[in-house]
Formats: C-alpha cells, structure tokens, sequence
C-alpha cells in the first residue's frame, strides 16, 4: 500500500461516506469552470445509461483552481438527467471533491485518485479529461465497460484526429511501445483512460512518486505499467480527441514527458520487453484507426532547419549518444536540400534506439540526451509532413504501420545496443 | 369488544397475519381451524402482537386459497362451524387481541350462488350483479393482473353464453358494483361479522370495484363513492371498527384511499416493501428514502400498513422495469421463484437466513411510520418450499415443536393441506417455536423484544419522522418525533461496518440512551454526532433531556 499522505482529512472522511465502490470517474482539474460541466455532464448520463446499478463516485482532484471549478463539478445534479432522459441509478451517485495543493500536477492528481480507487476497493476506474467538451455519454461507458464487465485492466483510447496531429504518437511513443511490449496500443499517452482496481494498486506501489516525479505526467507510465506486468488491455474510441488545454508547445517539455517516460522506464522493464518478439493486435471497442484528412497548414521548412542546425550545433552531444555510423548518415541528411531531404524509418529508428540505450547508459545528463533528440524528431517529423502531404487515411495508417514495423525489425538492434555489445 | 375504547388502537397496534388453515390443527383432519387458532392465542399474546388479521376462512372451493368466496355469512368446514369463530374471537379479546378478517368485495367465486343465478338467464334477478357482455372488447385499457396466468380480463361463460369480467383468476367473476342492490347486500355481509365482534376488515382488491371505458378500470372516483359510503356506515353504527385497503398502487394513487379521514382508516404501502429489500441488497437508503419522500401526508387519523412479507408473492408491480430486473436478479435468481410479476418467497430465505439483516429488517419495520403487520411463521424465521405450485410455498403448516408434523396436527403427514417443510435449514426440526421459546437469544425472543419496545411508546405509531441524511449513504438514519419525545433510528444497511456523521445539532444538550441496552452514550454538542455501526446493525436510541 502507498503511502496516502497526500489525502487530506477532510477528503478521507468523504471517502468513508462513499464507501467500496464499483466504478470509479476521476476528473483532475485546474480552472476548468468553463468546460468542465459537459464532461460531469457526460460521465454522470454514462454511469446512469450503463450502470444503473452499480455504487460509484466521481472524484474531483483539483489543482488550486481558483474559478470555481469544484463547485461546478459538486453542483451538478442528477435530477436535471432524470428529467432529460428519464434516466436515473438505483443506488446514490456521489460526487466528491478534493484539492490536492495549490498548483497543478498531473501526477499528483492521478496518484490521488489511484488512493482512492485503492481505498474504496474500486473495480473499474476512469479518469475523463476536464476538457472533453465533445465526451459523450456512451465514450464514458465505452472506457468502463471493458474493465467492469470483461475484466480488461486497462483500457487506452483511439481518438479521431487529423492525420498531422500526434505526430510523436505516431512516429515513436506507439511504434515503440508496441515494438517493445509486443501489444498495439495505439495512444498509450493520453489524458482519457480506464483501469481496473487492480490496477491502480499496482501502479501506486510501483511508482515512488518521489517529488521530481511530480513534475512528469504519469500516464504513460501506467499504460507502461499495463503492457509490462501482463495486464489484458484493449482500446475504446472515443471520437475526435479534446483539445488539451494542457499540453505544452514546448517540445523539449513533451519530450521529457512522454519519450523521457518511456525511456526511463525500460531499464526496470527490462525483463519484460527483451523477451518480446513480435506485436499483437488488442481487442478493440470501435474503429481502430481514424484520421481525418483536411487541409492544414504547416511550417514545414522551420522543421528541416531546425534539424539541420541542431545536427551540426550538437554535433559533440550526438557523438557521444549515437553510433558513428548513425551520426553520420545524419549528417549527410542534414545538409541536403529541402526537396531531397528524407529521414528514413530505418535512421530514425535505428536513432531513437541508440537514444534510448544511451538514457539506459546514461552517457551525459538525461535532460541533456532528451533535449538532443529534439532537432532529430523535427527532422522525421518534416519526412512524415512531406511524405504524407496528399495521403488519404489509409496510405497514412499504411505509412504508420510501415514505421512500426522497422521498430520490430530493428529491436534486435536494441537489445545489442542495451547488453552493451554495440 | 376488548380493550380500550382507543378509536385510533390501529395506529399503535402490530398485527400478525395468519390463515388459520395453516396455524394449529385441533382436529386432527390435517388442516388448521379455529379451535386450534384459539389453543394459540397465548402464544401470539406472548409475542406481543395486538390485533389479528385473519385471511379468508369462508366457504370456498379454495381455488385461490379463499380469496375465491362461494358463502360469505360462513365459516368453511374445514376450520370447523361459525360458533367456533365466535369463541375464538372471545378467546382473542379476551387476550386484549383484536380480530380483523379478510372481506373480498371485489369478486365471488364462481361457484356461489349468485354467479350461478347470475349466469342462468339474462333475465335472472341477480343477472345485474356481475359485469357481462356480449363480446371481450370492453375495457381493453385495463391490465391484466395475473399475467402468468389469464390472457384477458373477460372469459367466457357457455351457460348464458357471454363474457363476464374477472380482474383476477377466471374463476373470480367481478362484483358489479354499479348495482345499489350489490352494495347493499355487501354491507349486510359485513355487519353480519361486525355483530358478532370482528374489529375490522381488510377489504381485498378495492381499486377495482368499477369499471369504466377508456380507463384503467383502478382508482376510478366510483370506486371511492362506494368506500365513502361503507365508511359512514361503518363509523355511524360501529365506531372503533376499523377498515384496511389492499390497494397495491403508487403512493399518489394510494392517498385518495384515505379520502378525509372518511375512507379507509390504513392501506398497506405496497411500494416501501421491495424498496427496503432493494435497499439493503443495494446497500443504499436511496430507494427507501425516495419512495418515502413520495408519499404523501395522510389524515391524522388515518396509517400505512408496512409489512416485509405476507401470503402472496413479494410484489413488484410498484417498481420500475430496472428495479425489478435488479429485485430478480438479486432475490430470485432461480426463476422458479418468480410469479406474475413478483417472488414467491418467505423473509428468512430472501434475507439467506442471516439473522443480522432479519433483525435489521424487522426493526425498519418497527420504525418506520405505519403499523407493522406480520406474517405467520417469519418471527421463527420460517422458510418457503418454491416446489409448491403458486403462492402455497409460502402458506405451509406452522412449526411448533420438532416432532410429530411439527406439532402442527397428528394427522398423517400424507393428510396434511400442504406438505410440512423439511430440509436441514429451514425444516420443523431446525425451525420451530419450542426450541426458539427456550433461548433468549433466538429470533423469536428477539422479536418479542423489539415488539415490546415498539409498543413501549406510541410515538412509533403516531409520531413525524424526519429524515437525516447523512454523507454516508449506506447509513439510513431518521428521528421519530411526538411531543416532547423523540427517538433516533440508525440503520447501517450494508454488510460491513460504517462510520456516520450525524447532524444532530437540533438536539444539543440531550444524551443517547440505547433503547435495547438501556445505555447512555455521549451527549450530544456541537460537532457531528459520530457513530461507527456493524455490518446490517441498527440503533434506536431515546433522546433525552438529563
């Protein structure tokens, strides 16, 4: 059991008013008054249409908001669904609040209500993104039911999205994970998620939760944490994915919290991931795989110069991370023209693993090897612009799937890298 | 008369109900009757109960175990002669035990006499006093109540060669209660007891009475024309005497029952009874406190009749399709048990024979405002046989002792009414009122004492109730409240302890005495009154000003 220091007295005793749950909604919050309401709205018809007759609870874990956030969310009533719907649950749907400091943290409001998925005894958790305006009622059950009814442990999301979005989604966290952990999960960083209560223990106990910790968003690492200790998971689409109000445009940031996750986390998952040697497809609830195509507009000569510049500036940083040969066809790459330049699946991969074996060595600083993978993304990220500029959505998922593969092919190339005989 | 001249001793009484069929055979035929209902009456007075609420013992062919009346100014054969129900009555008032007996006014069986005359020619002078006609369309918006078993309400009679009404089995042909002469003749019926000294009638099935087109054929202003009159009757030539409604309908439906005080002086609240169930299956007051927020305020002189289980099947006509499914799911899994749109259960086995949730059961019932009526054989913790056909499995012979027939008759076993039960949990041998009088601490002796204790005040009967609701919503907590006296119920109804938080700030000062101890607990200041409960454990505590 964790330590649950960080739950507030007045916050245990509305858990004890709530008692052993059957599901659990967990909604972080920061100044979200202005939207969080179709969200509470959504999760509160979802728990109405799809279980009726279970005991649940939605649970606010609040960073400091200072517009009233809470208060929307406990101001709520169910009464307003019975008399759009005629919908209405058996038992009490408890709605309770807590806030768990002054400033927000993503970790520390998924650890609060891990807590309390753990000290209520929850068996199927949810956390919904504050933001969701567009979540419906039927993605909330979608996100559930799985784990309350088909005893799944952890359930990611599919989200419609263009085909330009998510670009690091696309081109490692999922060809990674899924060339690593052998399963096709294809958001396995996301703000919208389920887990069973099993789980959340699990993961409670696991993660140290240190104070530098509470500066990384945990929830890649539970998706990790799912794919490592053999959970069943599987995926739910959720419709066109919510803006996420919180997600940095500082790359260096994202980096740390998402590729810094995964590589830090492959040293202790070692055993699990060396002896994958294939990937599997995941049970899934909806399409698999939707991306919309419109027209959007995109800086893509600023990408090339900044790899380029980046290749040469840490020319000595490179070194001391990738292999010569790696380093090399990187800068050959990098002083072509724009119209002839190509990051290729099998350099960028071949990158991205000696990247992470270099983490696992820790070479230099972390931050510092996370930072330098910054202008290399930019680079695969201009090649996947370009290549897939007219591509309808199936020659997009092709290409992806394409990528993933080279992952697979080359991951005998990380495990060489990682015992050291490269 | 016995007792006191209390017009209101229904608010302040606890019944039990008991087909005398079922209760002690004096003869030795096999089946119960009135001598041997007497030879008991020590036992129920023993109990604690104060009235009696007889079913039907009238001549019948007992196709629907009485409620099928073929002579209604008699007493069936089997449970002996109209002087042996005198002398048990005496022999009850004597006891300070009220006697009410079941009156159908809503149909006869079809063997009585006036159906036959009825059916024998259009031109009969009875002919009236049923509802027939020439086709089955009539009052088609009215539900079929027996749905597992009729497939109309009008069923065909091939002797007048007609359809007569039934809103029942068949072989119940409705009363045509638009005939004066039929009101009339009901009323004579009814004095015909009240003279000889019942103390009231539980009228069966009144929301049917009349019939008009293009209406549910339930409720209808007709139907409570004729309640009014029989009420002004009974109340101008037999005051005390007191009237019961079956009426198995939502609480707004129910309320006009009452009238002004000028109806009925109790009906049962059909729709609290699964809710407790559902509620302690749910571990959530939510269905309890809902429906009770939903009845509406009744006459002062007038009561619910709460109770847990009685003859028919626990009913679920008064919940939604979603709480029925979850009612079936969770007491009756097993689909023998289900019938019509109910369960055909007895208490011990729907609460699995754990002692906690009957004792915590029975003490809502207790508190709760209404007067509690009992079913025979659930202060034991009798169990049902779901093997016999209809509703019979929960109407087996009492269990006295552990020998012969359970004490029941010496009859052969072969000849008794209905089988006894046997098996190893709920048989006369595990189960019967001699090895339960021997120990303090079986259910029977429990419920002597929480009877003793519902009757130690009337505040129980007559008192408000205000609902507390705490945070912790598996804790259903409520005040009763009379005067200057007033008494905190506390239920935790889930299977594991609980801690609560009560508001009770309006009662500064006072301290707790726990009402089945007698011990004090803190008095209450200004902070949450904070109680910790056992699984299904409940407090009554007296709020009191030391």
């Amino acid at each position: 059991m964790a330590d649950e220091s960080i739950l507030t007295d007045d916050f245990i005793r509305q858990l004890i008013d709530v008692g052993e749950v059957d599901i659990l909604v967990g909604v972080p919050t920061h100044n979200d008054a202005k939207t969080v309401e179709p969200a509470i709205r959504a999760i509160q018809a979802g728990i109405v249409k799809t279980f009726p007759r279970e005991r649940a609870v939605i649970i606010n874990a609040d960073g400091g908001s200072s517009d009233g956030t809470p208060d929307v969310i406990m101001g709520a009533s169910i009464d307003d669904l019975h008399r759009s719907f005629n919908g209405y649950t058996l038992r009490t749907l408890h709605a309770i609040s807590t806030r768990y400091a002054n400033s927000p943290s993503s970790a520390t409001a998924l650890r609060t209500i891990l807590a309390a998925a753990e000290l209520l005894r929850a068996r199927a958790c949810t956390v919904i993104c504050p933001e969701s305006d567009n979540i419906e009622a039927e993605g909330v059950a979608n996100l559930l039911r799985p784990v309350y009814r088909d005893h799944f442990d952890f359930v990611a999301p599919i989200y419609r999205r263009h085909k330009f979005e998510g670009v690091l989604l696309s081109n490692l966290l999922y060809p990674m994970t899924r060339a690593l952990f052998g399963q096709r999960i294809r958001e396995p960083y996301a703000s919208e998620f389920a887990f069973s209560g099993r789980l959340a223990s699990q993961f409670l106990s696991q993660n140290k939760w240190s104070e530098e910790s509470q500066d990384y968003d945990p929830e890649l690492g539970l998706t990790i944490s799912a794919l490592s200790d053999g959970c069943r998971v599987c995926q739910a689409f959720l419709g066109t994915r919510p803006p996420i109000k919180r997600q940095s445009r500082d790359l260096v940031h994202a980096m740390r919290q998402t590729v810094g996750v995964l590589f830090s986390s492959l040293e202790s998952t070692f055993q699990v991931w060396s002896s994958k040697t294939a990937s599997q497809p995941v049970p899934t609830l909806g399409p698999e795989f939707d991306v919309s195509t419109d027209p959007m507009r995109i800086n893509r000569k600023q990408l090339k110069e900044m790899f380029s510049a980046g290749v040469l500036d840490l020319e000595s940083v490179l070194r001391s991370i990738l292999s010569s040969s790696t380093l090399a066809e990187l800068q050959q790459i990098a002083v072509l023209p724009e119209d002839e330049f190509r990051f290729h699946p099998e350099l960028w991969v071949k990158a991205v693993y000696e990247f992470a074996a270099s983490y696992y060595k820790s070479v230099m600083s972390r931050d510092h090897i996370l930072q330098a993978l910054v202008p290399l993304y930019r680079g695969r990220m201009f090649t996947f612009l370009v290549e897939n500029r007219t591509s309808s959505a199936a020659e997009v998922g092709n290409n992806i799937e394409n990528l993933c593969l080279e992952f697979e092919r080359l991951k005998p190339y990380l495990l060489e890298l990682w015992n050291g005989r490269k | 008369m016995p007792q006191s001249s209390d017009a209101l001793w229904y608010k302040n009484a606890v019944f039990y109900q008991v087909h005398v069929r079922a209760f002690y055979d004096s003869t030795g035929d096999g089946v119960g009757d009135f001598q041997g209902l007497a030879q008991k009456l020590d036992y129920l007075r023993d109990l604690g109960v104060n009235a009696i609420w007889l079913m039907p013992f009238f001549p019948s062919p007992l196709r629907d175990d009485g409620y099928d009346i073929a002579d209604y100014r008699s007493v069936h054969p089997l449970y002996g002669t109209l002087q042996d129900f005198k002398n048990f009555l005496n022999a009850a008032h004597e006891r300070q035990l009220r006697v009410i007996v079941e009156m159908v006014l809503n149909h006869t069986s079809d063997q009585h006499a006036w159906f036959q005359e009825s059916r024998s020619s259009r031109d009969n002078p009875r002919r009236d006093w049923y509802v027939w006609s020439d086709s089955d369309t009539p009052y088609r918006t009215a539900r079929i109540i027996f749905i597992d078993t009729e497939m109309s309400n009008w069923a065909w009679d091939p002797i007048s060669k007609s359809y007569y009404w039934h809103r029942f089995f068949s072989h119940q042909p409705d009363l045509n209660y638009d005939n004066p002469a039929v009101r009339e003749e009901m009323w004579d019926i009814m004095k015909f007891w009240l003279d000889i000294g019942v103390d009231g009638f539980r009228l069966d099935a009144v929301p049917y009475l009349i019939e008009r087109e293009g209406t549910s054929c339930e409720n209808l202003p007709e139907t409570h024309i004729v309640i009014k009159e029989l009420r002004a009757r009974l109340d101008s030539e037999y005051p005390g005497r007191m009237l019961l409604a079956e009426a198995n309908q939502w609480p707004a439906d129910l309320r006009p029952y009452f009238g002004n005080g000028d109806e009925f002086h109790m009906a049962f609240h059909f729709p609290l009874m699964p809710r407790m169930f559902m509620g302690l299956k749910l571990e959530d007051r939510k269905p309890i406190t809902e429906i009770l927020k939903q009845t509406p305020e009744i006459p002062p002189s007038c009561q619910w009749g709460l109770f847990l289980r009685n003859h028919d099947e626990l009913t679920l006509e008064m919940v939604t399709d979603m709480e029925r499914d979850y009612m079936y799911d969770s007491y009756a899994h097993d689909k023998t048990m289900r019938l019509n749109l109910g369960i055909r259960r007895r208490l011990a086995p729907l609460l699995e024979h754990d002692r906690r949730r009957i004792e915590l059961m029975n003490g809502m019932l207790m508190s709760l405002p209404g007067t509690p009526i009992l079913y025979y054989g659930d202060e034991i913790g009798m169990g049902d046989n779901v093997n016999l056909g209809d509703r019979n499995g929960v109407r087996t012979p009492m269990q006295w002792n552990g020998g012969w027939n359970g004490g029941f008759s010496n009859a052969d076993p072969e000849s008794l009414y209905s089988p006894l039960l046997q098996n190893p949990v709920y048989g006369y041998q595990a189960v019967n009122v001699l090895s339960q009088k021997r120990s303090e601490h079986s259910l029977l002796s429990w419920m002597q004492h929480v009877i003793r204790l519902r009757r130690s005040t009337p505040l129980f009967g007559s008192g408000s109730i205000e609902f507390l609701y705490p945070k912790n919503h598996r804790v259903l907590a409520y005040v009763r409240e009379q005067g200057d006296q007033a008494i905190l119920i506390v239920n935790n109804l889930s299977n594991s302890a609980q801690a609560v938080e009560l508001d009770l700030r309006r009662y500064k000062g006072k301290i707790l005495i726990e009402m089945f101890g007698g011990n004090l607990f803190p008095r209450i200041g200004d902070i949450p009154y904070l109680l910790t409960l056992g699984p299904y454990q409940f407090y009554w505590f007296k709020l009191r000003r030391i």
